[in-house]
This record gives structure tokens, C-alpha cells and sequence, in this order.
């Protein structure tokens, strides 16, 4: 009977992942990234500012002489912007995943990754928001999405998809920077105690005169959980809205009714693989190993297997839908995107998305984190080029083969993608060495939590 | 009313301090405050607070939003009739998406209003007899009470546990 407790909690556990890790450590750890950062941040910080203005200059240009300069014309007037779109939103939504949804479930290992991932989450929203304004040929017109009238009191078309996503997109942004913001008021709270100057100034502005008493405890407690319970449907509906920019309209291969699961699927899966991404090289140079350990990055793959074997089955279930419609256009749409012009680009996203993490079904890859790291980018390329073949390749072979044509990149595009690269990683970086970017507060709770599980295991076999 | 003082223990353990505060509640000596680093559920339910009232702005959020979804589009269809192929000024199906997306919008900021309202937030001058170690690795227990509990209230503490105790006159 004593075996027990061992058996449930061996190997990667997480009661075996901070046993010899206290309180005052977790701080240590934490805050001790709120120090001055060196000169090899900086250079790093000041290369991604390099790539940003690079971006935002290609977009100026872009303004003055007008969007021409990107080469978009028919068939094809939807291309990299779009898929880029909804590249960094689905990037966005394993955040909330992670923050919100196993937050609801009680998923002990979420709590030294959480923060990290929701922070991610407003910085690829805040870049994903960048992709329909640079799409649009006037961007001085923006506000008319909003629910704005015009001078005779006509309102934007609120049956429009792009009026959806603005209110989807929008309603993402602000919730999931609350949530983030909300959450880390306790660890701000711990950050000023610990510093002085302008930081300490910051600090008891992000925390809003937090003391930690039970009274403010019982108060945030509930509006966190409430949060999680209002991110968790939101985050669904996010990526559906955007999958309705594709399936509400007629282009064969856009379409269809597994949209909306299908891409919320494939958001959390690429989302999870940048989360996995960002954090081995961060665990590395932050020196984070004693709180980012194995066991974390274990759980993380696991999602990543899971949400890899969806987007597999749903890539089936897309072609068994596109032969079983019977329909010409939809046959022939799906055919070229394996065996058209964008094939190549099709079969290295089935590669890197159904092929590459089937890896992670072995328990010492799932640990090891150079292939970790290497299957996750491999993720996100393949993630990347799925939207793109359903975009391009759907809008250049749709219905008149007299109208057929083929999309290539500009640099005006490819410059901006740099850039929005440049703009995510930039505050990413300013985050990780500014704010808690691990949640100390929640760590503690799970430490405690497992101690207690320990310990009702123990009084179970005794 | 008489004069009061505070009594302020601090613990390293947190089951030392849940039971220190349902004695120190038992015996009814004075007010009884915890800090913690970290939500503790057996220190929540040692102080017995009722469940927090922020639900109750979160629900009338949500409810404001659907409502306030639903008239924008529908509102907005009727004030410049505009009859497109046919079809029905207002289409309830695709205002869904907006009402529910004002829904979330809505309760979550009302949710966040309510945090700051009932925490009276925000604020920068400190509470008294808070400790900054009390955001790191330690509970504290604050005891308002007469001077005459006092020696009661800092043997309490003592006995149950505490790393240190002080007095503070308020």
C-alpha cells in the first residue's frame, strides 16, 4: 500500500518538479529578472526595433504610393496579409488556452507557463489587429468597422463577417490584456516590495495598492475565475469568427461547415507550438530551469500531440468532404491544393503539422528540448503555409479556369511579415525582463496543493 | 470607543495559521485579518467570508451586453431601412455574434469594475501592519482588539505557532 503515493506521483510529477523548491525561492527566481537587464538584451532588443522599423517603413511606403506596390490583383486579391492575419491569431489563442481554459480544468503544470503564454497572447493580437489595416488600400478609413454611422445614419453591415471580426477581435484584445493585467497584480505587488526608483513608481501603479489581505484575495479570486470563465467561450468564438471571413463566402475550398472547429483546432496547436518556441530559448538565457522544468514542457507537447491529431483528422475529413460533395469546383480546388501549383507548399505543411509531431508520441522526445524546439518551429511553418494554401491556393484555382492565375509574394510583403515578427518578438522581449513573467503566486498555490495531495496519499496508505 | 491595538503575528506554515485564526474567531478577541501570499483554502474557510459580491457585477455586465448587442443591430437596421434583395430588415442569426461578443466585452469590464470598487483600488498609501513578507513566504494574522485582549491575542499567536509577534497601537 505504501507504494502508492509513489506510483502517483513519480517521474516528471509536479510534486517531484519543485520538491526542493520554497517560497522565498520562487521569488528569488522571479525577481531577480526584474534587474537592470545586460548589454546582450539590448543588442537583441535594438536588432528586433531594427526589423520593426524596417516593417513600418515598407508600410509607409505602402501608404504613399498606394497597394499596388504589393503586386495584389486578381484572382488573388487576398494573399500573405490575410493569412498572416490568421497566422498570429491563432497564435494567440493557446494563451488563453493555457491561462483560461486549464485554468478552469485546475491543470496543476499550466501555473510556471501560464503568464508567459498570456502574454503572448496580447502581443500576437496586437500584431494580428496590424493585418487587416495594412490590407486595406485606405487605412485613414479604419474606423468605418466601428459601429460608427455615416452622415445619414447607415451603420456598418452587421450581417458582414469583417464586421464580426472587428467586434471578435476587438472584444479578444481587450479581455485577454484585463485578464493578463488582472492576473499579475499579486506578483507586481511582490516586484515593488522587492524594488526602488521608477520601477517601484510602475510597480504600485500595475499592482493598485495590492496587500494581499483575504478580504482583496476573496475579491480577486472570483473576478479571475470569472474572466477565465468568460475568456474560455470567447477564445472559441474568436477563431471561428475568423474562420467565418473564409467559410461564409462561395470560393471552393473555403466553404464549408468544419471551419470553425477546424481552425480553432489548428489556432490552439500552432499557439501551443509557439508558447513551446518562445520558452526554450527563454528557460535558457533567463536561466529559468528550476521552474521550467521537463515536466512542463512534457504537458506542452502532449497538447501539441493532441491538437496535431485533430488537424490530421480534419485534413481528411476535408478531402472525404470535398469528394463526397460531388461538386466539380470544390473537387477540383481541393485537388490543386495538393497537386497544383501551391502542392509543394501543401505537403510540407502536412509534413511539419501531421508527420512532424507524431515524434512526440515518445516519451524522451516529449523531454528533450533541441527536438522539442525543432518540431515546434516546424509547427509553425506548417501552420503558417496551411493558411496560406487555403487562401491562395483556393482563390487562384476557383471556379473559371479562364480566371485562374498565380500568386508570388512581393518584398512589400514579405518586409511587412518580417516586421510583424520583429513587433511580436520586440515586446515579448520587453515583457519577459520587465514584468513577472512567471507567476509566483500561482506556483506557491500549486506547491501547496501538491504537499497537501501528498499528504491525503500518505494518511490514505498509513 | 476605547483605544485599540493591533497585534501581528506572522507564520511560516499555513495550516499553523488557518487554525490560530479559527481560535482567535472562536474566542471572538477582536477583528481578524490574514494576509497571504497566495489564495489558501484553508485559510478561506478559517475566516468564513462570504462569496465575493464581483459575481453579481459580472452577470449584470454580461446581461447589459446582450442587450446592448441586440439594440445596436437591431436598432441600427430600423433607423435607415435599407432593403436589400428581399430580404428581412434585421437578421437575428449573425447579431448573435455581436450580442455575444458585447456580452463577454461587457462582463468582463463590469467584473473588473466591480474588483476595483469593492477593493476600494486604486490606492498607494499602504494599509498598516502589512509586511512586504506577507507577499513573499509568510501569513500574517492581524488582531484589532482592546488593550486588555492583547496579551491574550499575542500568547495566542505565540502558541499556535508565530515566527514573531509585535504590538502596534493604532
Amino acid at each position: 500500500m505504501a507504494q502508492a503515493p509513489e506510483a502517483a506521483y513519480s517521474k516528471a510529477d509536479g510534486a517531484q518538479a519543485f520538491a526542493d523548491v520554497t517560497y522565498g525561492d520562487i521569488d528569488h527566481e522571479v525577481l531577480r529578472l526584474l534587474q537592470p537587464p545586460g548589454r546582450k538584451y539590448w543588442y537583441g532588443f535594438a536588432f528586433l526595433v531594427a526589423l520593426v522599423v524596417v516593417g513600418g517603413t515598407t508600410w509607409l511606403r505602402q501608404i504613399y504610393i498606394g497597394l499596388g506596390v504589393t503586386g495584389l490583383t486578381m484572382p488573388s486579391m487576398w494573399a500573405i496579409y490575410i493569412a498572416d492575419f490568421v497566422f498570429w491569431v491563432g497564435i494567440a489563442h493557446s494563451g488563453t488556452l493555457i491561462s483560461a481554459i486549464l485554468y478552469l480544468f485546475r491543470t496543476r503544470w499550466r501555473t510556471a507557463v501560464y503568464r508567459a503564454a498570456e502574454a503572448m497572447t496580447v502581443f500576437a493580437v496586437i500584431t494580428a489587429g496590424l493585418f487587416p489595416l495594412i490590407h486595406l488600400g485606405r487605412v485613414w478609413f479604419f474606423y468605418w468597422l466601428l459601429p460608427y454611422p455615416n452622415e445619414r445614419w447607415l451603420q456598418p453591415d452587421f450581417r458582414s463577417p469583417l464586421v464580426w471580426d472587428t467586434f471578435a477581435v476587438g472584444t479578444y484584445l481587450t479581455v485577454s490584456t484585463t485578464f493578463l493585467l488582472m492576473g499579475m497584480v499579486p506578483d507586481v505587488a511582490a516586484a515593488r516590495e522587492a524594488s526602488s526608483g521608477w520601477r517601484r513608481k510602475l510597480y504600485a501603479v500595475f499592482s493598485l495598492g495590492w496587500q494581499g489581505s483575504e478580504e482583496q484575495w476573496r475579491h480577486f479570486s472570483m473576478v479571475y475565475l470569472l474572466l477565465a470563465g468568460l475568456a474560455t467561450p470567447l477564445v472559441l468564438s474568436v477563431h471561428s469568427v475568423v474562420s467565418f471571413d473564409f467559410a461564409m463566402a462561395q470560393v471552393p475550398g473555403w466553404h464549408s461547415t468544419i471551419f470553425p472547429p477546424y481552425f480553432v483546432a489548428g489556432a490552439i496547436f500552432s499557439g501551443v507550438a509557439m508558447v513551446i518556441t518562445l520558452l526554450i530559448p527563454m528557460r535558457r538565457w533567463l536561466k529559468l530551469e528550476r521552474l521550467l522544468t521537463p515536466w512542463h514542457f512534457d504537458n506542452l507537447a502532449k497538447v501539441i500531440l493532441l491538437t496535431s491529431l485533430i488537424i490530421t483528422y480534419a485534413y481528411i475529413v476535408e478531402a472525404f468532404l470535398a469528394w463526397y460533395s460531388g461538386d466539380v469546383f470544390e473537387r477540383t480546388t481541393f485537388y490543386m491544393r495538393y497537386f497544383g501549383p501551391y502542392g509543394p507548399l501543401a505537403w510540407i505543411m502536412v509534413a511539419c503539422n501531421c508527420v512532424g509531431p507524431l515524434f512526440l508520441f515518445s516519451p524522451r522526445i516529449r523531454t528533450n528540448m533541441v527536438a522539442l524546439f525543432i518540431i515546434s518551429i516546424g509547427v509553425n511553418i506548417g501552420m503558417w503555409l496551411e493558411r496560406f494554401v487555403i487562401i491562395a491556393g483556393s482563390l487562384t484555382t476557383n471556379f473559371m479556369p479562364s480566371q485562374w492565375g498565380f500568386y508570388r509574394p512581393s518584398i512589400t510583403e514579405i518586409l511587412i511579415t518580417l516586421g510583424s515578427f520583429g513587433w511580436f518578438l520586440m515586446w515579448f522581449t520587453l515583457f519577459s525582463r520587465h514584468l513577472p513573467v512567471i507567476s509566483m503566486t500561482e506556483i506557491k498555490e500549486g506547491i501547496a496543493w501538491h504537499k497537501k495531495a501528498l499528504q491525503r496519499e500518505d494518511a490514505k496508505a498509513a | 470607543m476605547s483605544e485599540q491595538v493591533r497585534i501581528v503575528g506572522s507564520f511560516a506554515d499555513e495550516a499553523q495559521c488557518a487554525e490560530v485564526i479559527e481560535r482567535l474567531r472562536h474566542l471572538k478577541l477582536g477583528k481578524v485579518e490574514a494576509f497571504v501570499p497566495f489564495p489558501s483554502e484553508r485559510i478561506n474557510e478559517a475566516m468564513e467570508l462570504k462569496r465575493s459580491p464581483v459575481r453579481w457585477w459580472v452577470l449584470g455586465g454580461g446581461i447589459t451586453g446582450v442587450i446592448s448587442g441586440f439594440a445596436l443591430t437591431v436598432g441600427t437596421s430600423y433607423t435607415y431601412p435599407h432593403h436589400v434583395g428581399g430580404k428581412s430588415l434585421s437578421s437575428i442569426p449573425p447579431y448573435v455574434i455581436i450580442a455575444f461578443e458585447l456580452m463577454i466585452l461587457f462582463g468582463a469590464l463590469s467584473g473588473v469594475l466591480g474588483f476595483l470598487i469593492n477593493n476600494r483600488f486604486p490606492r498607494f498609501e499602504p494599509i498598516a501592519s502589512y509586511s512586504p513578507r506577507f507577499a513573499s513566504d509568510r501569513f500574517g494574522i492581524v488582531v484589532s482588539c482592546e488593550p486588555a485582549q492583547a496579551e491574550r491575542a499575542e500568547a495566542m499567536l505565540k502558541e499556535g505557532g508565530a515566527e514573531e509577534v509585535h504590538r502596534e497601537s493604532v
